[in-house]
């Protein structure tokens, strides 16, 4: 009896990516071959303009590549036409911003339920309970109907956390999320992202800084668009003060 | 669609007062429509009060070419053009009946030391008829009347109530032009008509006018017409142009004539057209004023797609479609339209209402008339500049690529 194939939650071959101004070609991203399996808490690290953040959009959708095969759990990218990627947005990825992007004078629990707006699956009577939980797990419950702009950085990222684990995603993409953060709350959040892989989610995470990076398992290195070090992180930091997430 | 609903009533009413400036023009023109529509139809209300009281048939024929508006008779060329003869020879036609020629007397009305100001008509019996008036009090004069030239007079509703208050007036000796009349009878009021109040007015039998004027022309000459108008009509204009000796120029026309017929029916349609007119250029102004509302909403939700240009990449971010966004900002432009569409209805009502509580004490029949009709078309239409004017920008704001939104400074 033959074990089936298996297929990588993500996999790049050969994927290129270039942005056009006229006729002007400028590559962004070269020959990225890549497999990020379910669960992995991976580590995108590059300096400014390396195309840390380009490989990021692409991998969650939010951009095309040019050249070359991207599968998302073996299905090519290129096949799917733009109703498809916005339900995996909805449904499959998440994102967590360095910039928070959370929509202004706002309530917290409007900002979480956002996602679930767009959900083709949950039922509109199980988003309260999903949207409290979620802020709940991030340790803000007692400021749900606090407008996004009486928070502290810190807590807006943990706001962009629930927002991101709300639809309970496989994959959260987390660009420079502590970016924005004095450290305490860089480790809050490092420490939620902590959380979310240990329950399962697979992490992967943006950043140009060694320290966040060694939060993660593997470290990709990234270096004027080309992959120049995939490692595993021997020295791993562990983040104290994490979320509260149920597996 | 609720989720929508909600997130496009609070892209709304997050910028009250910007909205509500944008909705001005939407407000102004929608107000407008109502409005004008609303005092179109009251406005038709009293014109057909004015002729109804009358009926379509009724027939009045006038001495010159100038017809009533034409100002004192005495002054216009043609003015005794109009014979006592014609009257008679008018009364034999087979299509009209209750032929009464009118002279007006001139005089105030003295009762002690009441005095009164009415017009003062001299007509036969069947004036009576042709203008559809009755008795309240007393009787209307007749042949009998008329055979003695008596002294008698029936007065209107309110010549009665200026001169004898909550006395009867029957059997009182009022005073006209230094001539006592007794008066036999009161009319039942009938409101005003074309625009003049005909309780104002005091009969006295035809002979008696004439014995008091000394005249030998009527001043109007009044009939009602009996089967299709249009060929009483022409019978009346033959008939006179005969006996005038008048020879009409080749197209038919009445520049020849020296005398002008009017019937109720042609008033009514001339009031009506007016009317119409007049309705159609303030709704094609308020059409003009929806359009630039609508360019307005146009400018207003372009700069709002700008402005929220990472909102819309993050919505896109979280999974939301095209169309969602689509959808969200065309909502958001019907929504600002049909809301001042809605403030545009109450406006025009409100103004309609204070308008007709004003003119009603003065034209009879003007009344607050609510037109559903205009109102769901204003609706409509207020909703249809919304999706017009809206679907620009929401194109644009859905056709933002998410991770340029997202990154939009």
């Amino acid at each position: 009896m033959s074990t089936p194939k298996h297929i990588p939650l993500i996999e790049t071959k050969k994927l290129c990516k270039s942005y056009f101004n006229d006729d002007l070609e400028t590559p962004v991203l070269f020959d990225i071959d890549l497999v990020i399996e379910r669960g992995e808490f991976v580590a995108i690290m590059g300096p400014s303009g390396s195309g840390k953040s380009t490989l990021m959009h692409i991998l969650g959708f939010l951009d095309h590549h040019t050249k070359g095969q991207f599968l998302f759990q073996g299905e090519p990218a290129t096949k799917m036409d733009e109703d498809t990627l916005a339900k995996i947005r909805a449904t499959r990825v998440s994102f967590v911003f360095q910039a928070f992007n959370l929509l202004p004078r706002t309530t917290v629990f409007q900002n979480v339920l956002l996602p679930l707006l767009y959900h083709p699956t949950i039922p509109a009577a199980e988003r309260e309970g999903r949207v409290q939980r979620a802020i709940e797990a991030v340790g803000l419950s007692e400021r749900s109907t606090y407008l996004s702009n009486q928070l502290s950085g810190g807590q807006k990222q943990r706001v962009a956390i629930a927002r991101a684990l709300v639809t309970q995603p496989e994959v959260i993409f987390a660009d420079e999320p502590t970016g924005n953060l004095d450290s305490a709350s860089g480790t809050h959040v490092m420490a939620a992202l902590q959380a979310l892989h240990r329950a399962g989610h697979t992490i992967i995470l943006v950043t140009h800084e060694q320290s966040t990076a060694e939060h993660a398992e593997r470290i990709l290195k990234i270096y004027d668009g080309k992959i120049t070090d995939d490692l595993r992180s021997f020295k791993r930091r562990h983040a104290k003060d994490g979320i509260t997430i149920e597996k | 669609m609720r989720d929508l609903l909600q997130t496009a009533s609070k892209g709304v009413t997050v910028n009250r007062g910007r909205s509500l400036l944008t909705m001005l023009g939407i407000i102004i023109g929608v107000g407008a429509v109502v409005l004008m529509t609303s005092v179109g139809r009251s406005m038709e209300g009293v014109i057909l009060g004015q002729i109804s009281v009358l009926g379509p048939d009724t027939v009045a024929v006038f001495p010159g070419n100038q017809g009533p508006e034409g100002g004192n008779s005495a002054l216009r060329p043609d003015f005794d053009s109009l014979t006592f003869a014609d009257a008679d020879t008018l009364a034999q036609l087979d299509t009209v009946t209750d032929v009464a020629p009118v002279v007006f007397v001139s005089g105030n009305a003295r009762y002690g030391t009441e005095e009164s100001d009415p017009r003062i008509v001299g007509s036969l019996p069947g004036y009576y008829e042709n203008q559809t008036v009755e008795a309240a009090l007393g009787r209307l004069h007749d042949e009998s009347d008329e055979r003695t030239a008596r002294s008698v007079v029936v007065i209107g509703s309110d010549i009665a109530e200026d001169l004898f208050l909550n006395q009867s007036p029957l059997d009182k000796r009022i005073e006209i032009a230094n001539k006592k009349y007794t008066v036999i009878g009161v009319l039942k009021p009938v409101g005003t008509q074309f625009f003049q109040n005909a309780d104002e007015r005091i009969i006295i039998p035809f002979s008696t006018a004439i014995a008091v004027t000394h005249r030998t022309y009527a001043d109007m000459i009044v009939l009602k017409a009996q089967g299709d108008l249009d060929l009483v009509l022409a019978d009346v204009t033959s008939l006179l142009r005969q006996r005038h000796g008048i020879i009409p120029p080749m197209d038919g026309g009445t520049e020849n004539d020296d005398f002008l017929i009017r019937s109720a029916a042609q008033a009514q349609e001339i009031l009506g057209t007016v009317s119409l007119g007049l309705t159609l250029f303030i709704t094609m102004i308020a059409g003009i004023s929806l359009i630039v509302g609508g360019i307005g909403i146009m400018n207003i939700m372009l700069v709002s797609v700008t402005e929220r240009t990472r909102e819309i990449g993050l919505r896109k971010a979280v999974g939301a479609r095209r169309r969602d966004i689509l959808l969200q900002f065309l909502i958001e432009s019907v929504f600002l339209t049909f809301i001042g569409g809605v403030i545009g209805v109450g406006i025009g009502l409100g103004l309609d209402y204070v308008l007709a509580t004003a003119v009603g004490k003065y034209l009879d029949n003007y009344t607050f008339e609510v037109s559903i009709g205009a109102i769901v078309l204003a609706l409509a239409m207020a909703a249809a500049t919304g999706i017009a004017f809206g679907i620009y920008p929401a194109r644009k704001a859905a056709d933002l690529n998410p991770i340029e939104a997202l990154q939009y400074e």
